[in-house]
């Protein structure tokens, strides 16, 4: 095997090892959260879930972000179920190739 | 002014009917919320378990006494709290809830225990700076009116994140049938954060209030 040969080869398993590890997040648009104490509900319910690794609630800008655990798939279904019986309506649901570090980053940004 | 403070109150309370001075009644599906209200004349407190998103079932007690101090009542009940209408907004949240009670009710000018019976409703209207609520609740047995009604309306100094304390300054006005002829008028301070939400406050008798909710 030949030193460009090696060099692909790290190259490609580097590419599979990154993308296996990024992080995955649902992003959730929810209309009536305008208190944290009520809103304490959705974050208990969406953490309880096997999948979730965390949670973020941005109370101003109406977000809650949902990342999922290495190797875990969250899914939307329940995400809106859980947020539902929580209380709330979402209105917009979206995967994001984003921690919710990330997301609390951006959203902090923003404000 | 005080005849319309009076008058409005009462409108309230015919038109909708409770006691603690809550803003959600209850918690998330499949929690447990405790609250409670406290204060020389009036002291309540209760704890109920959400089995559905909309439905809750609970125990409570309240102590009620007269201004003069010379008659007491004490209520026990089992209760039900239905929200029977949620609209979600974009920014804002607006209720409306009813109340079902019926327990024991004992007083220190009558021999025994009677019967009582409180149903309730309460309206009310949520921004992040801005909120709105009327409630009443009817106390009745046999031979007794108690009636409740109370209008709440407050703001918050500032938005905040989820994770931080959020103080709101928050004016209660509110009445019993039989054993106080007074309005009781009551700034509160009311802290809310994602984990517990307090009020403090004292009524234009003078008197310390002070309400907790608390969700497991």
């Amino acid at each position: 095997m030949n030193h460009s040969t090696r060099l692909l080869i790290t190259a490609a398993l580097a590419g599979i090892a990154t993308s296996s590890f990024a992080a995955t997040s649902v992003k959730a648009s929810v209309n009536g959260m305008v208190c944290a104490f009520c809103a304490q509900g959705i974050e208990k319910r969406l953490s309880r879930l096997p999948a979730t690794k965390a949670v973020y609630v941005d109370l101003k800008q109406k977000i809650v972000a949902v990342e999922a655990k290495d190797g875990q798939t969250l899914d939307s279904k329940t995400i809106t179920a859980e947020i539902t019986d929580a209380g709330y309506d979402v209105t917009k649901l979206e995967t994001v190739e984003q921690s919710v570090a990330e997301i609390k980053a951006t959203m902090k940004a923003k404000k | 002014m005080r005849r319309l403070v009076v008058s409005i109150v009462w409108a309230s309370a015919v038109a909708f009917g409770p006691g603690a001075a809550v803003a959600a009644p209850m918690g998330f599906k499949g929690s447990v919320m405790a609250m409670g209200d406290l204060g020389p004349n009036w002291r309540e407190s209760w704890a109920n378990y959400a089995f559905t998103a909309r439905d809750a079932i609970g125990a409570g007690g309240l102590y009620m006494r007269s201004d003069d101090e010379t008659k007491t009542r004490t209520l026990a009940e089992v209760n039900y709290t239905r929200l029977l209408r949620r609209w979600n907004l974009e920014d804002a949240q607006a209720n409306v809830w009813l109340f079902a009670g019926i327990g024991s009710i004992h007083g220190n000018d009558f021999a025994g225990t009677k019967l009582a019976y409180a149903p309730g409703v309460q309206v009310d209207y949520e921004t992040t700076r801005v909120y709105l609520a009327a409630t009443a609740r009817l106390y009745r047995a046999t031979g007794l009116n108690h009636d409740f009604g109370s209008l709440r309306a407050g703001f918050s100094f500032y938005e905040v994140d989820y994770d931080e304390i959020q103080p709101w300054l928050v004016l209660e006005v509110r009445r019993m049938r039989g054993l106080s002829d007074k309005t009781e008028i009551t700034p509160m301070l009311r802290l809310i954060h994602n984990r517990y939400f307090v009020e403090l406050g004292v009524n234009n008798s003078r008197q310390a209030r002070a309400n907790f909710m608390y969700v497991f």
